[in-house]
């Protein structure tokens, strides 16, 4: 066994190498792509509680005791910082500016300790005065004209009305959450005033022995944040610590785990990043193990005549597959060895993480597995099925394989058709996570069709060359004339003679074109949508939104002239109502609109953005609603549609009259239901104007820096936000998640896999010819006619390979984006393609190609003569 | 081709690989219809002398020529035939694809090969076998083939290394006779590598090798 090894090990160091080759490439790919889902998974974990303040907010139950409530929180495991928060409930606030009184509706005043802000940085924003003492929230101060200094009056019932002068204006981002007075509300109040918690019990106590349903008391949390990587780990820990301290007061309080809600939505990004890997890196690892197979099959005769030798010399057949064996192992170890080597550096370099042991053993595992699968079972079946003379002789006349003689890529392929059809019914979701459930839904049923349709197409591949081969011999030899001259019917006899072996490799070489095109086109289709997704939900390269209260062109002029603005086109935000249902309202300009925004045909129904625009502009009563209020009010084109609109001047909503023109399904900065689109101008004379926000382009400058240059000029009042900062804000969904380098990871190894198909295949079968080569050359064959063999074994491998692997690719693209519809919003109108990356796939692959056939050439030139005796 | 023409003339022949001399200091000379064995222990150098004959290796030292071929077999293909000492057939190709692929090297069009394919083939009686593959034929088929496809071109010599040595007696004097009657007929010469005295003793002369080199004489028809 040693004198084997060695021999192996010293005589096929290329065999060996081959073969550990393509089982590193597998193992690196699954390394690296599996330690990518890691990484991805504990980011999504982080990004997803990032912005959470307060962890949990315990709101306390009518006779509970807050002291007591305070003391167990504080005790409970887990828990970093408690603090005490009061809520009262008050008919209004109002202020007095000479004989103007300004006055709000109901609103909320809370009462907050000293070191809230320490503990809860984020929750609240100054936009002006001192940060400290009695703050007013923006759009309250707006309603009551009122600024530092000013006086405002609360109103207490059954008590006289007090007085604070207040001393900030301030933001709460995260007012759904801090505001919410009971576990149940949905939407934070409108008008919000808090005041150091020493000056709300001066205010409010004396309320609590009369009107206690005025009063509420929480506790806002900080945990320590021990969690889990993974998100959906997490959020049942999450979820669980918290029904824990629900437990543990016994109905004294009870909780909201602001911490849990963030990590459900999380969690199914997480689904999705399983799934992606799933589609994207299981092909890959397959196609690398495939790979491998043909580069050990390339000597299959070699090593099938040294099989029949040592039978012939009276080997056992467990001393033979003990040979395969060690062969296997070797191959496998030193391929696992270096995959995983590969993928620890890959790993550091593009996401700055060597990854996890946990992954690399798994992945070398399946190294091994691909090892034993390659070398160690066709040895097995040789020492089965083969004869020592049929060994010694050489390859039988090919048949077709019994995969295709049983119609299996044909079934395969309906098959693929049948579960794509079922799974993408409407409704179809890949991954369901309902929200609080503790488990989220994955439909595995839809791996089904694209493993059906990688089978049948690949199988129809192997069966359209093979039939190609078998049957085109004549229209073959004319495809061959210009490379092969009087040879071309010669060539083409060798290549039909070798269909098998050229349809093995013309469909390995189609996988892996077909397995770098869909990576391309599913990737460009994502990175496109994700880019419309941020479009959408900024509108523009930089967003400026007015305070409620600016109504003036002033702002505008000050954004003009900040520099890098190109264009600013502003759009105003109403609310209206469609009979019973309130809807957003955008005012628009429509000659103007596409050069602040960008508008995209698909958003539209019924025409182009540019014709529907132009439709607006002509008709200035005409409005634009979504497909959905179309069909819940049966609008037909031309319908009259009565709008109630709040006049911002009365604060009566008002009927505005309008016409039904056309069908809007996606709008810069609109939400995904249902909103209306309609003429500016027309509206600002019925009901007069309404809050601004301005879209902005930035003329190819930096959004961020354009942005940064607007807040230097127009203060801290009016929110802006740019276009990069929305990409990553997209929520912790897989666009923030450092995709691009999943993207550049997967794009390499798919140009890898395919340029060693086509270069390592084409020259392993090549090598393996030598003899054939020496032989021709010997009786008088000159470099030309040898090309004819070469190129002409090429060509036939690779034009079919390309042709059939982009369709396929593209095929394949389409269903994973029709699949995975989930990770788009809004779903492309369109796949994209990459035509750099393909362009460049496509032209390594004729390098490789141009290399190997110059390569196996140059070889042919100094014939090994030795070989001539060869049996 | 004259009668009496000079076919090869080797000149101070020598082979080496590395350190090892395979062929050391040959001068020979071939006429047309010579039939001659090359006659020595295995690893004496017959291949390699036979190979610098054939023009499908070049000599390290000395110099080889062809005066009958009007220059290098490289650019004259077909004029010489080779038989080897395994069949050497191209397994993808049918038994007439084989030795039409000799001709067609040679310069021949696709239907001139596959003329002089199949009347080689008829010469040798080999004609039921023209669509087998070479694993479809025994080892004399295969050797029988080999011999068609060298003399296919109607080459003016033709060198074969050891063509019985695989074989069983009857079959090898079977084999023999067809390639003397077959190069009888085309008036080509014959050089033969063996270490059976039965077949050297055939041939019309006989080069002995030891070490590299004919020992006794310089060889010269």
């Amino acid at each position: 066994m040693m004198i084997w090894l060695t021999g192996l090990l010293r005589r096929r160091t290329g065999r060996i190498l081959g073969t550990a080759a393509g089982i590193a490439a597998a193992v690196a790919l699954l390394a690296t792509v599996g330690s990518f889902l890691s990484t991805a998974r504990a980011s999504m974990t982080a990004r997803a509680v990032a912005p959470v303040q307060v962890d949990w907010q315990v709101h306390l139950n009518a006779g509970a005791d807050p002291r007591a409530v305070l003391a167990t929180t504080r005790a409970e495991p887990g828990v970093a910082v408690a603090l005490p928060v009061g809520y009262a409930k008050v008919p209004a606030l109002s202020t007095q500016d000479g004989t103007t009184v300004s006055t709000t509706g109901a609103a909320v005043v809370v009462g907050l300790p000293p070191d809230y802000r320490t503990v809860f940085p984020g929750q609240i924003r100054d936009l002006g005065g001192t940060g400290n003492g009695v703050l007013l929230a923006q759009q309250t101060a707006a309603n009551l004209r009122a600024r530092p200094g000013s006086v405002v009056t609360v109103t207490r019932p059954g008590l006289p009305a007090a007085q604070v002068t207040v001393d900030g204006i301030v933001d709460l981002p995260h007012a759904d959450t801090m505001l919410a007075l009971d576990p149940a509300a949905t939407a934070p109040p409108d008008n919000v005033l808090l005041l150091p918690a020493t000056t709300f019990t001066t205010l409010f106590d004396p309320l609590r022995a009369d009107r206690p349903d005025l009063l509420a008391d929480q506790i806002h949390v900080r945990t320590d944040r021990r969690l889990p990587a993974d998100p959906g780990t997490a959020y049942t820990v999450s979820t669980g610590a918290a029904h824990h301290l629900d437990a543990t007061l016994a109905g004294a309080g009870q909780s909201t785990d602001n911490l849990a809600a963030a990590l459900d939505a999380a969690r199914s990004d997480a689904a999705y990043a399983t799934a992606l890997f799933l589609f994207l890196a299981s092909p890959g690892a397959a196609l690398a193990g495939l790979l491998t197979a043909t580069v050990v099959a390339a000597a299959a005769d070699r090593r099938r005549k040294e099989q029949a030798l040592l039978r012939a010399r009276g080997a056992t057949a467990r001393q033979l597959l003990s040979i395969a064996a060690v062969e296997a192992t070797v191959s496998g170890i030193i391929g696992a060895a270096l995959g995983a080597a590969a993928a620890a550096a890959l790993g550091s370099l593009v996401f700055g993480d060597s990854g996890t042991a946990a992954w690399s053993a798994a992945a070398a595992a399946a190294g091994l597995v691909i090892a034993a699968g390659t070398v160690l079972l066709p040895a097995g079946r040789s020492l089965r099925t083969q004869t020592v003379a049929a060994g010694r002789t050489g390859a039988a006349r090919p048949r077709l394989p019994l995969v295709l003689r049983l119609g299996v890529d044909g079934i395969a392929l309906v098959g693929a058709f049948l579960v794509l059809r079922a799974t993408t019914a409407t409704g179809y979701q890949l991954v369901v996570a309902p929200e609080g459930a503790p488990r989220i839904a994955v439909d595995h049923w839809a791996f089904t069709g694209p493993a059906l349709l990688w089978i049948g197409a690949a199988l129809l591949t192997w069966r359209l060359v093979e039939a190609g081969l078998r049957f085109g011999r004549r229209p073959l030899t004319t495809l061959l004339r210009p490379v092969a001259g009087p040879l071309a019917g010669t060539v083409a006899a060798t290549l039909q003679r070798r269909r098998r072996p050229i349809a093995t490799a013309a469909t390995l070489i189609a996988c892996a074109i077909a397995f770098a095109v869909s990576t391309a086109a599913f990737t460009a289709t994502y990175q496109q949508q994700a880019e419309v997704d941020a479009r959408l939900t900024n509108g523009a390269d930089v967003t400026v939104t007015a305070t409620p209260g600016d109504l003036t062109g002033g702002l505008a002029d000050a954004i003009h002239a900040t520099p890098g603005v190109r264009h600013v086109e502003t759009i105003q935000h109403r609310f209206a109502y469609v009979g019973a249902d309130l809807q957003d309202l955008y005012a628009v300009r429509p000659a103007t609109i596409t050069g602040g925004a960008h508008l995209a045909d698909a958003w539209f129904t019924g025409g182009t953005a540019e014709t529907l625009m132009h439709r607006l502009e002509q008709q200035p009563d005409g409005i634009l609603v979504s497909a959905e209020t179309v069909t819940d009010f049966q609008l037909q084109p031309g319908d009259q549609l009565i709008l109630r609109i709040t006049d911002p001047r009365t604060g009566n909503p008002t009927p505005v009259t309008f016409h039904f023109l056309g069908v809007v399904n996606e709008f810069p900065t609109a939400p995904t239901d249902s909103f209306l689109v309609a003429n500016q101008h027309y509206i600002a004379g019925k009901v007069g104007d309404g809050p601004s926000t301005h879209l902005i382009d930035a003329g190819g400058h930096d959004p961020a820096t354009v942005a940064a240059a607007l807040r230097a000029a127009i203060g801290p009042g009016p929110a802006i936000t740019d276009i990069t900062a929305s990409r990553t804000v997209i929520g912790s969904s897989l666009t923030a998640v450092d995709l691009d380098g999943l993207t550049r990871i997967e794009l390499g190894f798919a140009l890898l896999l395919a340029v060693a198909s086509a270069g390592l295949v084409l020259a392993l079968g090549l090598t393996e010819r030598r003899r054939t080569f020496t032989i021709t050359t010997a009786l008088g064959a000159r470099v030309r006619h040898l090309a004819g063999f070469v190129a002409g074994e090429a060509l036939v491998i690779t034009v079919p390979a390309l042709v059939i692997g982009a369709g396929t690719g593209v095929g394949l693209a389409q269903v994973l984006i029709v699949i995975l519809k989930g990770t788009f919003d809004p779903p492309p109108d369109r796949m994209a393609l990459p035509w750099t990356y393909l362009i460049v796939l496509g032209a390594a692959m004729v390098a490789a190609v141009a290399v190997t056939v110059t390569g196996v050439l140059a070889q042919t030139r100094k014939p090994r003569l030795a070989l001539l005796r060869d049996v | 081709m004259e009668r009496g023409a000079t076919v090869f003339v080797g000149t101070h022949l020598s082979r080496t690989f590395g350190q090892v001399a395979a062929v050391r200091d040959v001068s020979c000379r071939i006429t047309a219809t010579d039939r001659i064995a090359v006659t020595g222990a295995s690893g004496s150098g017959k291949s390699t002398l036979l190979q610098l004959i054939a023009g499908i290796d070049d000599p390290s030292g000395g110099r080889a020529a062809w005066p009958a071929l009007d220059g290098h077999p490289r650019r004259r293909p077909g004029r010489i035939g080779i038989v080897f000492q395994s069949p050497a057939l191209l397994p993808t190709l049918d038994v007439h694809e084989n030795v039409a692929l000799s001709v067609l090297l040679a310069g021949q069009s696709a239907g001139q090969a596959r003329r002089a394919a199949s009347e080689a083939l008829r010469l040798l009686h080999l004609d039921d076998l023209a669509d087998r593959l070479p694993h479809e034929l025994s080892g004399g088929q295969a050797q029988r083939v080999a011999v068609a496809r060298a003399v296919a071109t109607n080459p003016d010599l033709v060198v074969a290394d050891e063509p019985t040595a695989a074989l069983d007696s009857a079959t090898a004097a079977h084999l023999l006779d067809v390639l003397l009657s077959t190069v009888d007929r085309l008036g080509a010469a014959l050089v033969l590598a063996t270490h059976d005295s039965t077949v050297a003793g055939r041939m019309d002369i006989r080069w002995p090798m030891a070490d590299g080199t004919i020992p006794t004489a310089k060889a010269s028809s």
